[in-house]
């Protein structure tokens, strides 16, 4: 009679491939960090300084593109990768929303240090509760709070669904953020780049402007698509550890 | 007169590239973390260890 044990073949089975290291520094993550660089170096040389606000007003370069990122394409992106989620339970499109919110809190992050650098020399203060600023910092706190619940559940699909709610739900703050400097009276200005009578920017500030917008839009993808090969990754490396 | 406040922009810019590489970063190191829970799992893993 033989007395050999079985080896623990599912494990081993399904161990997630090990040559497929995650390169944080890949191409086109190197190629974004490069534009944004860039960027910032076309913006401190060839942009004209402001008559009235100085060089301060150099913010405006990496202020607003990281705004129009992490409020258009970021945290729409979670909401919607999080409802597609919910209708077709693909885990892809949870890991699109899961790593859209990180993306998302590291720009509205960006967006609330740089906003009061830029308010202090202009404004006399470094914060002021005027409706823009409130909501975007309400829009942080509902973002760490999506990721902070991601972490307190073990459960992958009731994580799925119950993030997806609250990616909706954070979502739905854009819109009224959006339109915050129309309703309220406030410090913060109203649109420049997006005005419909006449553009508010010199052709100089306006071309530092599009290739800042196309930096900051290259970096989300560069970094989506990174952080997407990373949760797709650990969700393996998860699903291994859960049959060893 | 234009004021002097380059001193601002210069922090700003600063705080943004720190910010987007310090993520990069944080990626980098969770990756690692990763790939060792990936390694233990491997045939064989038990024997080197």
């Amino acid at each position: 009679m033989s007395t050999s044990v079985a080896p623990a073949a599912p494990a081993t089975a399904v161990a997630p491939r090990p040559a497929a290291p995650l390169r944080p520094l890949d191409p086109l993550v190197a190629v974004a960090l490069v534009a944004l660089v860039g960027v910032m170096g076309w913006a401190l040389l060839a942009t004209p300084v402001e008559r009235l606000q100085g060089a301060a007003q150099k913010i405006f370069y990496v202020h607003v593109p990281a705004a129009i990122v992490a409020q258009y394409l970021a945290a729409p992106l979670a909401a919607i990768g999080g409802a597609l989620y919910l209708w077709l339970k693909d885990e892809r499109l949870d890991r699109l929303a899961e790593s859209a919110a990180e993306i998302a809190l590291v720009f509205l992050s960006l967006v609330l240090v740089t906003g009061p650098l830029w308010g202090k020399p202009i404004w006399g203060t470094w914060w002021s509760w005027d409706a823009r600023l409130t909501t975007t910092l309400f829009l942080w706190f509902l973002v760490l709070g999506y990721l902070v619940l991601r972490g307190a559940i073990e459960d992958r699909a009731q994580r799925g669904r119950y993030s997806a709610v609250l990616g909706i739900l954070a979502a739905l703050v854009v819109p009224f953020n959006h339109m915050t400097v129309t309703l309220f009276r406030g410090l913060h200005p109203q649109p420049i780049v997006l005005k419909p009578e006449r553009p508010g920017l010199s052709s100089e500030m306006g071309l530092a402007f599009g290739l800042a917008m196309a930096a900051f839009v290259l970096l989300f993808v560069a970094l989506l698509r990174l952080r997407m090969r990373y949760a797709a990754m650990r969700d393996e490396v998860e699903a291994a550890e859960g049959l060893a | 007169m234009t004021p002097d406040n380059a001193s601002y922009m210069h922090v700003a810019y600063a705080l943004v590239l720190l910010g987007i590489v310090g993520y990069v970063a944080s990626l980098a190191v969770r990756a690692r973390a990763l790939a060792k829970r990936a390694d233990a799992l491997r045939p064989g893993a038990s024997r080197r260890a």
